[in-house]
């Protein structure tokens, strides 16, 4: 059976709308509107309309967003006995609801936050089914609903997974209302998409879910993924390219992915926000590449936009279009917009409908498409495996400083645990550029900018790959304390824009032009190695290079409150590590190649390390590829990742020196960005320098490196000559 | 009026972080948005949090926006026209 068609064996959606497919299949029918006052929280002004959920949250242990998540899954889920093999959620806010209700009443304990994390959404989703595979969390702001799809997808037709529970998730918060507020996105009288006299957004809550399978057409398949396609606008970090240029990118490669001609889209389910600027941009690109006849609409004025939510939400009302033979209307449009020529419904209306697009756009000029349709009866040619990428140069930042910096203190077997000053960090940059930037996209450009200079700037990449295990913390924590301070009325609008979780990435494509695939995974302690799984599986269509980094701040105030791990040890740390990557299958040039071989939960898992230990081919095959062990054990997993590393050793049953690496480098979540890196370099001398591992000599001619993340889950990142 | 501008000019070199930058020479009439400083719509809703703030004016929508945040001069002559807290 060599398919490559992906079903949708399952979905659940709730959304101020509705929950649960019937009811949203007849709220959309009826044309029903739910954008309503906030009365989540209290507000300084009156409340603002918003998509708010009317039902069932209330678990007072448990975010809101982890309620919602949970809610669609198990919509899903439901008729389906076996565990999905991979679960890919997008979200922004996790459990920051929860977080600001803590920050504001000064609560200093750790545990209180255990929830906090975007990758704990995904990770309760994990736990609840027993996922035995990737557990990955996408953080691409409004496209992250679609992004994670995009990544499904292109998994499950690499057959590095068969079942894959996807989808995304937002709850309504203080940082998300007041946020685009400031940035005066907001509609006051509630979004009125492509509307003449629209004013904004109504932000909303809300999550979609889908169990996508790759096992052939399941008896009751909702509907078929055909494609998707993203894009980078690389272009403003919160501004729409003006002639939508990413979003046609977005829908063409959507197109040509699912093999399905423009002329054959029954409707396209637009993102349309109700800003003045998406509407028009996204208008300008559909306009270019469908015919003006084709229906079209926003749900968003009948839902309001639920942000990572959003992709998911309407991937699912694209299943439940074609079921019910539907083209929803385009709630709180009155009066159409004479420079948006489309044809938008403003009633429901019955029709035929076999495929629809799907857009949704995000900050950072974050672009998705996807395309859904009735099963077709056609077969895919096959994809190969997920292959090795060519490291074509890389860079690091440690406490010790750039790369350079970096390699010397470590052969003189000295610790690089520390903060890089923001002066020093961002020297090589131009004033002007870095202005108004704090730590995370200075870091992350600098490590993009040390990774191009050191390619000979030969090989500019295309496609962008981010990981990160807490995001922009300065920025983030700088916008709650201007709320809060003023009384919710004066936030920071700089760093709202910048305190999105792919906002560094989002700078890291302008700087370098990238306008392909651009994602942000925020799985904390394997952040760095989701992203390059990502990377692996999505890089394959890419023309050029692949740029895939890891990094994370050390932020005084929220680093030791999120991160256990940074609580535990008294140096603060910082760091990160990019590597410009050739996905190209017939390279000719030699070189070193990294391969994310391995990630699964180890929580609760006996098998694990016997499983870990398969799939890198067994003793013999670690035995002769591999000369050293660069061993990730965050301080929070010290013991358990301690003997995972014993059972690892003794399962392959020789005595390979280990590389501590968080011992060097300091405690930071994407510390494995930084060890990665370090791999590439003693792969291709074959050696360590002997301080690294405990004084032993280590030379291993001929032999790469394993850079394996122990703790709640292990990773295996293969580092070969 | 040129007090106002002198107090306005320090507050925006403060909010939009433009101390560091080589020319820090904010023009009283040249154009506040673009210009050599390259400031950009996002700068300019930080400017807009500031005039709420501190002068009590609220400013949202683009076409006032764009009149009264074409120079350092226009934004202070629309404050001393009409801000409360300004005593005339």
């Amino acid at each position: 059976m060599t398919s490559q068609r992906v079903f949708i064996a399952g979905a659940g959606i709730v959304s101020p709308i509705g929950c649960g497919i019937a009811a949203t299949a007849a709220a959309l029918a009826g044309g029903i509107g739910a954008l309503r006052p906030l009365t989540l929280f209290a507000t300084p002004n009156p409340p603002l309309p918003v998509g708010q959920v009317g039902c069932g949250l209330d678990d007072p242990e448990l975010p809101r967003t982890h309620q919602l998540a949970r809610i669609a899954a198990d919509q899903a889920m439901a008729g389906c006995p076996a565990a999905p093999d991979l679960i890919v959620v997008g979200t922004t806010t996790a459990g920051m609801h929860t977080t600001e209700r803590l920050l504001n009443a000064g609560t200093l304990d750790p545990q209180a936050y255990r929830r906090h994390a975007a990758g704990s959404v995904a990770e309760d989703l994990a736990a609840r089914y027993g996922c035995s595979g990737p557990v990955l969390t996408v953080s691409t702001a409004c496209s992250s609903g679609a992004v994670a799809i995009k990544i499904a997808l292109e998994m499950l037709r690499a057959r590095a997974a068969r079942r894959a529970l996807v989808g995304g998730a937002d709850s309504l918060c203080r940082l998300t209302y007041y946020g685009f507020n400031c940035l005066q996105l907001i509609d006051p009288q509630g979004a009125r998409p492509l509307d003449r006299e629209r004013r904004g957004m109504s932000v909303a809550e809300g999550a979609g879910m889908l169990l996508l399978t790759a096992d052939g057409e399941p008896e009751r398949a909702l509907a078929e993924v055909l494609g998707a396609g993203l894009s980078c606008d690389a272009y403003h970090p919160a501004a729409p390219h003006p002639e939508g240029d990413g979003a046609y990118a977005a829908m063409a490669a959507a197109l040509a992915d699912s093999g399905v001609s423009a002329a054959a889209i029954d409707y396209i389910n637009l993102h349309g926000t109700g800003t003045p600027d998406n509407d028009r941009a996204e208008a300008r690109a559909v306009a270019r590449l469908f015919d003006a006849r084709t229906p079209v609409s926003s749900i968003k004025g009948a839902t309001g936009h639920s942000l990572a939510a959003a992709g998911a939400i309407e991937a699912v009302v694209a299943a439940i279009c074609i079921r019910e033979g539907l083209v929803p209307a385009n709630t709180g449009l009155r009066l159409p917009d004479p420079e948006i020529s489309l044809a938008p419904a403003t009633e429901p209306r019955r029709m035929r409908v076999n495929k629809v697009l799907s857009n949704s756009f995000g900050f950072g000029g974050n672009n998705a498409a996807v395309v859904i349709g009735s099963p077709l009866a056609r077969e895919r040619p096959a994809l190969a495996p997920v292959a090795p990428l060519r490291v074509l140069a890389g860079a690091c930042v440690t406490g010790a400083g750039h790369t350079e910096e970096t390699l010397a203190r470590l052969r003189a077997g000295e610790p690089c645990k520390g903060v890089i000053p923001l002066e020093e960090l961002s020297r090589h940059q131009p004033a002007r550029l870095v202005r108004r930037l704090k730590f995370m996209p200075r870091l992350a450009m600098a490590l993009a900018d040390e990774a191009q200079r050191r390619s000979g700037a030969s090989h500019p990449p295309s496609a962008v790959f981010f990981g990160t295990g807490w995001g922009a913390l300065s920025e983030t924590h700088g916008f709650l304390n201007s709320l809060f301070e003023t009384g919710d009325r004066f936030p920071s609008p700089t760093d709202f824009v910048g305190s999105v979780h792919n906002a560094p990435a989002g700078q890291v494509a302008i700087g370098c032009g990238a306008t392909g695939a651009n994602v942000t995974l925020t799985g904390e302690d394997e952040a760095f190695e989701q992203a390059l799984l990502t990377a692996a599986c999505l890089g394959r269509g890419a023309g050029g290079s692949l740029l895939v980094l890891g990094a994370d701040e050390h932020h005084p105030v929220l680093s030791g409150l999120f991160d256990r791990s940074v609580a535990l040890d008294s140096t603060a740390a910082a760091g990160g590590a990019a590597l410009l990557l050739s996905a190209a299958a017939a390279d000719p040039d030699p070189g070193v190649a990294v391969f994310p071989a391995f990630t699964a939960p180890a929580a609760g898992r006996t098998d694990a390390i016997a499983e870990l230990v398969g799939r890198l081919g067994g003793a013999e095959r670690i035995h002769a590829r591999f000369g050293v062990i660069l061993a990730g054990i965050p301080a929070a997993h010290r013991r358990a990742g301690e003997a995972q590393l014993e059972a690892f050793r003794s399962a392959c049953g020789l005595t390979l020196p280990v590389v501590d690496y968080r011992r060097w480098v300091g405690e930071f979540a994407s510390a494995s960005a930084v060890a990665t890196f370090l791999a590439v370099g003693f792969a291709a001398e074959g050696a360590v320098p002997a301080a690294l591992c405990d004084g032993r000599p280590a030379s291993f001619p001929g032999k790469g490196c394993l850079v394996i993340g122990f703790g709640k889950t292990l990773t295996a990142v293969e580092v070969r000559p | 009026m040129e007090q106002l501008i002198e107090e306005l000019k320090k507050k925006i070199i403060g909010i939009l972080d433009l101390a560091n930058l080589p020319s820090t020479q904010l023009e009283v009439d040249g154009p506040l948005v673009g210009g050599t400083l390259g400031l950009d719509s996002i700068d300019v809703l930080e400017m807009v949090i500031m005039v709420e703030k501190d002068y009590g004016l609220r400013i949202d929508n683009r076409e006032l926006g764009e009149k009264v945040f074409a120079s350092l001069r226009t934004l202070a002559v629309y404050l001393f026209e009409n801000s409360p807290k300004l005593k005339r």
